[in-house]
């Protein structure tokens, strides 16, 4: 997927910020999931202007190798998820006792 | 001759299982029918234990069909698991580190000290490379790094180690009342063994003065042990200057870090530091590991706490465990990508979480250093509420009073005290802990809890109604009993 240094077109971009997104909403767990999103948008931002080829092409094989982590730990967090859920995934106002 | 024909009858096995099990309802298929739905039916009937029994009990009477199942754990009943905000008692492991560990947990079990054979090779590489890994996070040579069960046992290797290598001319330790309590409790324990022991207090900031530091060091004086950031507080304590002091001295500087690491930027050269204290647990590393950087030049020499086959330089003898090493490797690793990330986003969440009650609430203290403070750690008194209450009331946030060690205690905490923080104040305080997985809708709801908690017990509290009708609390003359 990524051709070693050769920096990688728009639409791969495009493709892996799709896919990290895609990853992240797959985590039962709702902070990694949370975090996972915001961290793609923040390392996507962070790039955004970037123009040297080598500097993008090492973003993007980082991207790759992150996209293969998440796909591992989503996973890995959905074979363990706990059965009560954390209350900031249940729709409910908060309740005061 | 034995072994090869019992592994092989074991692989017959295996092949012969679902065939066997095939012929069996190929043969007589009314009876194992009736057999498989007389199985399938006692599975419900099996007896549960009682906590698993009233979770079936609610689950089969479908009373709040559109309610989610809650918990019930210490007789405290929640809607969902409690969002967390007690980043300093503990940190979530991070998936990235996970993902590091999970192929030594697997595959490549070796013994990293095993000299023979590729799976002690592996294993010593991965060790290594973690201990390269830590080494850089800090500033320091990776022969510096030796790995200990956790920071606890870092701080127990550094204070009683070098007094008692050094303990023919040294006989004096200085440390502070703020420290955390396994650093306390060596010095208790190195006083019963006849060292003399300086509790340096702190200012009303929680910062001790470099001035009565100067003036506890004695000719005797072996180590100083004065934490970087305060586990309870927050504070960041002037390592540089106080290493400055030290090695004017001669003196060994040692700091407990486990708070600090990969949190704020640290180098040992910097700080001047001798020895100092890692903890895998607070920075989304494994728990059961931590690290003890110990100086080469000048060298520093400590007295083994446990013998055995001297691993780790004869240190800390005892197996590496690999994965969790491994997963101190690249936490460290991933701190210090991240550090500008995480620094930016928990200084943004502990500002809207500060202003977010403070707008609120009145009666709302920080405590500890305003300016010289890490700020995923948020200590705050509310006055007059009681803080058992207050606690029990936030079961949906997962906060502390203080230090996880003494939280079962009813005790305020010592720290506190030590700031000269007033008991009702002390007694009232909260501990609000921030990382890299808060996020922006927790705090939000943080807040509302928190406020509207307060607001409830101080409606309540008659102490609060007497202050809104402006009489001061201090000169009331309380009856005795």
């Amino acid at each position: 997927m990524a051709g070693g240094a050769a920096a990688p077109s728009p639409t791969q971009v495009r493709e892996l910020f799709k896919s990290l997104l895609r990853e992240a909403r797959k985590f039962s767990n709702y902070n990694v999931r949370e975090y996972v999103k915001r961290r793609t948008v923040d390392g996507f931002q962070e790039h955004r202007d970037a123009s040297d080829p080598a500097a993008v092409a090492a973003a993007y094989e980082y991207g790759v190798k992150q996209l293969e982590i998440a796909k591992r730990q989503a996973v890995v967090y959905n074979l363990y998820a706990p059965k009560v859920k954390s209350i900031m995934d249940l729709k409910i106002k908060p309740s005061s006792a | 001759m034995a072994p090869p024909s019992v592994s092989r009858s074991l692989a017959l096995l295996w092949r012969v299982r679902p065939g066997a099990a095939a012929a069996a309802s190929r043969f007589s298929s009314s009876s194992s029918s009736s057999s498989l739905s007389a199985a399938s039916s006692s599975v419900p009937l099996r007896s549960y234990s009682t906590a698993a029994a009233i979770v079936a009990h609610h689950d089969d009477n479908h009373v709040y069909p559109a309610s989610p199942p809650a918990v019930m754990m210490k007789g405290v009943k929640m809607a969902g698991r409690p969002l967390y905000l007690d980043m300093q008692a503990t940190s979530p492991v991070d998936p990235r580190v996970l993902d590091a560990m999970l192929p030594y947990y697997i595959d490549q079990y070796g013994n990293p000290h095993s000299r023979t054979h590729m799976y002690g090779w592996e294993s010593d590489d991965a060790v290594e490379k973690a201990r390269e890994q830590i080494a850089k996070l800090i500033g320091a040579n990776p022969k510096e790094i030796i790995f200990t069960s956790g920071a606890t046992e870092a701080n127990n290797i550094a204070l009683k180690g070098v007094m008692h290598f050094y303990k023919e001319k040294k006989r004096h330790v200085i440390t502070t009342q703020t420290e955390h309590k396994c650093v306390l409790d060596s010095c208790r324990h190195l006083q019963q063994e006849g060292f003399e022991v300086t509790y340096l207090p702190v200012k009303k900031d929680g910062l001790i003065s470099l001035d009565e530091l100067k003036a506890a060091i004695r000719p005797d004086t072996g180590i100083v042990s004065v934490m970087l950031v305060n586990n309870e507080i927050g504070v960041i304590q002037p390592i540089a200057e106080i290493g400055e002091i030290c090695r004017k001295n001669k003196l060994f500087l040692h700091t407990d870090a486990a708070q600090a690491a990969g949190k704020i930027p640290i180098n040992v050269d910097e700080l001047k530091v001798d020895l100092m204290s890692l903890s895998a647990h607070k920075v989304y590393g494994p728990k059961g590991v931590g690290a003890l950087y110990m100086r080469r030049r000048p060298r520093v020499r400590v007295e083994a706490q446990m013998s055995g086959g001297g691993q780790e330089r004869g240190i800390r003898s005892g197996t590496v465990p690999t994965p969790l090493v491994v997963g101190m490797g690249a936490a460290c690793e991933i701190a210090m990508e991240e550090m500008k990330h995480d620094e930016k986003h928990i200084k943004e969440l502990t500002d809207r979480l500060y202003n977010g009650i403070t707008s609120k609430l009145d009666g709302v203290i920080l405590n500890g250093s305003e300016e010289h403070r890490y700020s995923g750690n948020l200590n705050l008194s509310f006055a007059y509420v009681e803080g058992e209450s207050l606690l029990m009331g936030l079961k949906e946030v997962a906060v502390s009073s203080g230090s996880a060690c003494t939280s079962a205690s009813l005790e305020p905490s010592y720290v506190l005290r030590a700031l000269g923080v007033e008991e009702d104040m002390a007694h009232t305080s909260i501990r609000f802990g921030i990382g890299r997985f808060t996020t922006e809708e927790e705090v939000d709801r943080a807040v509302a809890l928190t406020v509207d908690q307060v607001t409830k017990l101080r409606q309540m509290s008659p102490l609060w109604e007497m202050v809104q009708e402006g009489i001061d609390l201090k000169s009331i003359q309380w009856a005795q009993h």
